[in-house]
């Protein structure tokens, strides 16, 4: 007989600990992995996590990757802290780069230092809006968010590649599935020459600073622990549960927006049918791995934006398909729930014939 | 003429399929800080309907889990026809023939009527098809076998449970509380549908706290009291009344301790025309309720629990908002209020359940206590916590109502039952509300607490406060109130005097019976 059991007490530095556990298992699994594919599991592992951050300019891109997961995994840590499972960041991110790109074209051959801010400001505002989709959905009909969230991504999705090939591409553009060029003044600024890390990781470092502020030292983020903790307490106490519902949505959608428009205007330059890869999703792991703690979610995002890149690495010198990358994210994942799962429970063996507790 | 008898006497007899006799002997559960059971032993024959009869907590569902083998007895033995029998598991009852159909059903929403049966039958599925064909049959069950079970009534859905039971040729078949979810009509149809199993030779164990339905469909009845069987007699021997005496205990009026020197005074608070209809069949219905309370006085809501308490509370406390109420309180109409903006007009309110909705265990000592935040508290000062105020009240709360601990720090979930119920009630009364809504306050709490409890609960009163205590301690309410009215099936009795209540007058309400 195997018997699970509840723990009582956990330890918080175990707590913090355990991500940490959960990233060298999957080095160890990682490294099996490759050993299976016939590489040398050290070299391997060297090639994917120590290759791709060996000078400054692979460190810039670690920079650059870790920029956008951060914020929308910042972003929904507000939703998931109040038990709200936004899984549509990915389609946040998406319309936000729309709304961003749509007002970047308005602005085509226009200059002025007010452009950017008006930018950068419409595309937090379209993630903002395309959340609350769900979130009002949530609210007034009663439809379960998971999914809602998760189609809007598809609907996102289409409704890029729908712009990019038909009103927005480029006109000089060979019939590219793309729009022109963000004219200068719709770019981020580059903060090194030679290097892509743009000014948006000071958008995501002040997100972050705002969002440890409101999570730990205001009433709202008072209300969204509570509400995480048990809704029974919540309604109780008289919290408004439906206004809080469309606000953690709203932050979310609105740090998945500005990741989307900092991706645009940023390293990408334009709009094209591949604006992220799966940032929004990823971004789910890196909230988990960093424990919805905004300090934690900045390691986290470092740990697997580096997965992003050691993939890129991998396809180049070991000639695995760059996917790895997703099978290191999923590694991750799963390691780190299996280690809550003995986190949280203990496991009891049982003698087969014994008949007391 | 005697012939005659005879030929009638021949025709009436029924056949006697089965002769089944179930004892269990000297049964004894303890739970830390409980007696269950006490040394309870009972017989039962075939061919009748017994009624296990008790409030809430006396012990009879322990028991019945005991025959079921969900639960096993620290000691005492059961006897099938007797022999002794083992009951381990749910599957050793199954073996054995005891069917039980549980108060929640245990169905699978999705799956249609026959896969819920088939789970747990090892026959063929045309053999079981043909078997359940038979028992729609003979019993008049009027159910379609192929539609989900998300589609059928409460009554349709517990007449699946029981044919689950009756494909096992049940010797033993126990009912927990099967009339809950129940209509008036469904209720008839099962009492039909149990007589004339039990006329076929099958042990019917009927247990209910209704006095009314033990009269008018069982033979004889068992009554526990604090895990005791205190008396097993004939129906047709007792009346409502002698059983509601027997059910919550004549002893009772003898600690009543209330100073009734309050002047009526002032109305506080007056509901009328609450209604609350739920689409949940678990939820009960209020229908119709009107009272009113004046300044400094307790009025108790008596009850079995699941007859509409949950709903009064939340309806009273703000958490469900329901339309055309009126609830005026200090001539304010606040029936449209959520609980926090309540507590502004100075209520207050303390939920039954301590450990999952009036605190939470893993938030800290004062962050608890942040949960009762209004204005003049100043806890959260633009929109920021202030952290200083809140630990400083904390203190208070801590000092003023003897909480065990001084360490504001530490999480709520290491307090003992009754120093977190001291937290909560002294963060409810700290800010002197006018009125204070508790529901059973000393559920589950040791003798010490309960008498602190007590003496807080009356001192408001003595202050001028009032308070509304809905309770399923009859004990407590006598102690406490100075009106006290009960609630059954979600409508409320007349109010009365606490003076000219009596324990039997309660136990005949509590079980939906009337007086005068």
């Amino acid at each position: 007989m195997i018997k699970i059991e509840k723990r009582n007490d956990v330890s918080p530095s175990i707590y913090f600990l355990t991500p940490i556990l959960a990233i060298f298992l999957t080095l160890f699994g990682g490294g099996i992995i490759f050993y299976v594919l016939g590489f040398n599991p050290i070299e391997a592992l060297k090639f994917f996590f120590i290759t791709p951050i060996s000078d400054l300019y692979g460190f810039s891109e670690l920079l650059v990757k870790a920029t956008p997961l951060c914020l929308i995994a910042i972003g929904l840590s507000f939703c998931f802290k109040s038990n709200n499972w936004n899984i549509g960041a990915e389609g946040q991110l998406i319309f936000g780069g729309i709304v961003g790109g749509g007002v970047a074209l308005l602005f085509y051959g226009h200059d002025g230092f007010y452009i950017l801010p008006i930018i950068i400001l419409s595309g937090a505002i379209g993630g903002m809006i395309f959340a609350m989709i769900p979130a009002v959905l949530k609210t007034y009909f009663n439809t379960n968010e998971i999914l809602v969230s998760l189609m809007l991504v598809y609907v996102a999705k289409l409704l890029l590649d729908y712009l990019v090939v038909g009103p927005w591409s480029n006109p000089e553009g060979f019939n590219f599935p793309e729009t022109r060029q963000f004219s200068e003044a719709s770019r981020m600024p580059v903060l090194f020459d030679g290097l892509r890390i743009h000014a948006g990781i000071f958008i995501t470092l002040i997100t972050v600073f705002l969002s440890w502020l409101i999570l730990y030292k205001t009433y709202l983020g008072f209300q969204i622990k509570v509400s995480g903790l048990s809704l029974k307490t919540a309604k109780y106490a008289g919290y408004k549960g439906k206004t809080m519902i469309i606000v953690v949505f709203m932050i979310s959608g609105a740090c998945a927006g500005l990741a989307g428009v900092g991706e645009i205007t940023g390293p990408i330059g334009q709009l094209h049918r591949n604006i992220s890869p799966d940032y929004g999703f990823t971004a789910i792991i890196v909230a988990f791995l960093g424990r919805l703690n905004p300090v934690g979610i900045i390691f986290a995002s470092l740990v697997v934006a580096l997965t992003y890149l050691g993939a890129e690495t991998a396809q180049i010198f070991l000639q695995v398909p760059k996917y790895t990358g997703q099978v290191f994210q999923g590694m991750i994942l799963f390691f780190l729930l299996g280690s809550d799962y003995l986190l949280f429970f203990k496991i009891k063996f049982l003698g087969l014939k014994k008949n007391e507790l | 003429m005697y012939l005659y008898y005879l030929i009638l006497n021949f025709t009436t007899i029924k056949p006697i399929l089965m002769n089944t006799k179930l004892k269990v002997s000297e049964i004894s559960k303890i739970y830390p800080g409980c007696i269950a059971n006490d040394k309870v032993s009972l017989e039962f024959k075939s061919g009748k309907i017994y009624a296990l009869l008790g409030e809430n907590g006396a012990g009879k569902s322990t028991l019945v889990k005991i025959l079921s083998g969900v639960v096993k007895p620290d000691e005492g033995e059961v006897f099938l026809n007797n022999e002794s029998i083992k009951l381990n598991s749910p599957l050793d009852a199954k073996k054995n023939n005891i069917g039980m159909v549980f108060q929640h059903f245990n169905l699978f929403e999705t799956l249609s009527v026959f896969e819920n049966l088939s789970i747990d039958s090892d026959k063929k599925n045309e053999d079981l098809r043909l078997s359940v064909y038979n028992i729609l049959k003979k019993y008049n069950f009027k159910i379609d076998l192929d539609i989900p079970v998300l589609n059928l009534s409460a009554g349709q859905k517990q007449k699946v449970e029981i044919i689950r039971c009756l494909i096992r040729n049940p010797k033993v078949l126990i009912m927990d509380e099967p009339t809950s979810v129940l209509t008036e009509q469904e209720t008839e149809d099962l009492f039909i549908s149990l007589k004339q199993f039990s006329d076929e030779g099958i042990l019917i164990i009927y247990i209910t706290h209704k006095l009314k339905e033990v009269l008018s469909l069982c033979d004889e009845v068992a009554v526990m009291r604090k895990g005791k069987i205190v008396s097993v007699s004939k129906t047709k021997e007792e009346k409502i009344e002698t059983l509601a005496n027997k059910m919550v205990g004549e002893n009772l009026s003898a600690i009543k301790k209330k100073n009734n020197n309050f002047k009526y005074s002032e109305e506080i608070l007056k509901i009328s025309n609450l209604n609350f209809r739920s689409e949940d069949p678990y939820e009960t219905n209020l229908i119709n309720l009107n009272f009113s309370l004046k300044k400094g006085e307790c009025l108790g809501i008596a009850g079995i629990s699941g007859n509409g308490q949950s709903e009064l509370f939340q309806i009273l406390s703000g958490e469900i908002i329901t339309d055309y109420t009126s609830i005026k309180f200090r001539d304010k109409e606040i029936s449209k209020l959520n609980p926090r903006e309540r507590r502004e007009y100075l209520m207050a309110f303390s939920p039954e359940d301590r450990i999952s909705q009036a605190a939470v265990p893993e938030l800290k000592i004062y962050e608890n206590v942040a949960l009762n935040n209004f204005k003049s508290s100043n806890f959260f000062e633009k929109g920021l916590v202030n952290e200083k105020k809140i630990k400083e009240h904390s203190k208070k709360i801590l000092s003023n109502f003897s909480v065990n601990t001084d360490n504001v720090e530490m999480k709520s979930q290491f307090l003992s039952g009754g120093n977190l119920q001291k937290l909560i009630i002294g963060r409810e009364l700290i800010t002197s509300p006018e009125l204070l809504v508790c529901f059973n306050p000393t559920w589950g709490l040791d003798v010490g607490a309960i008498n602190y409890i007590h003496e807080t609960l009356i001192n408001i009163n003595e202050q001028g406060k009032s308070s509304i205590l809905i309770s399923t301690d009859n004990d407590e309410l006598l102690r406490l109130s100075d009106r006290i009215c009960v609630i059954y099936k979600g409508k409320l009795s007349k109010i009365m005097d606490v003076n000219e209540v009596t324990p039997e007058k309660l136990g005949i309400l509590m079980g939906g019976g009337s007086i005068d």
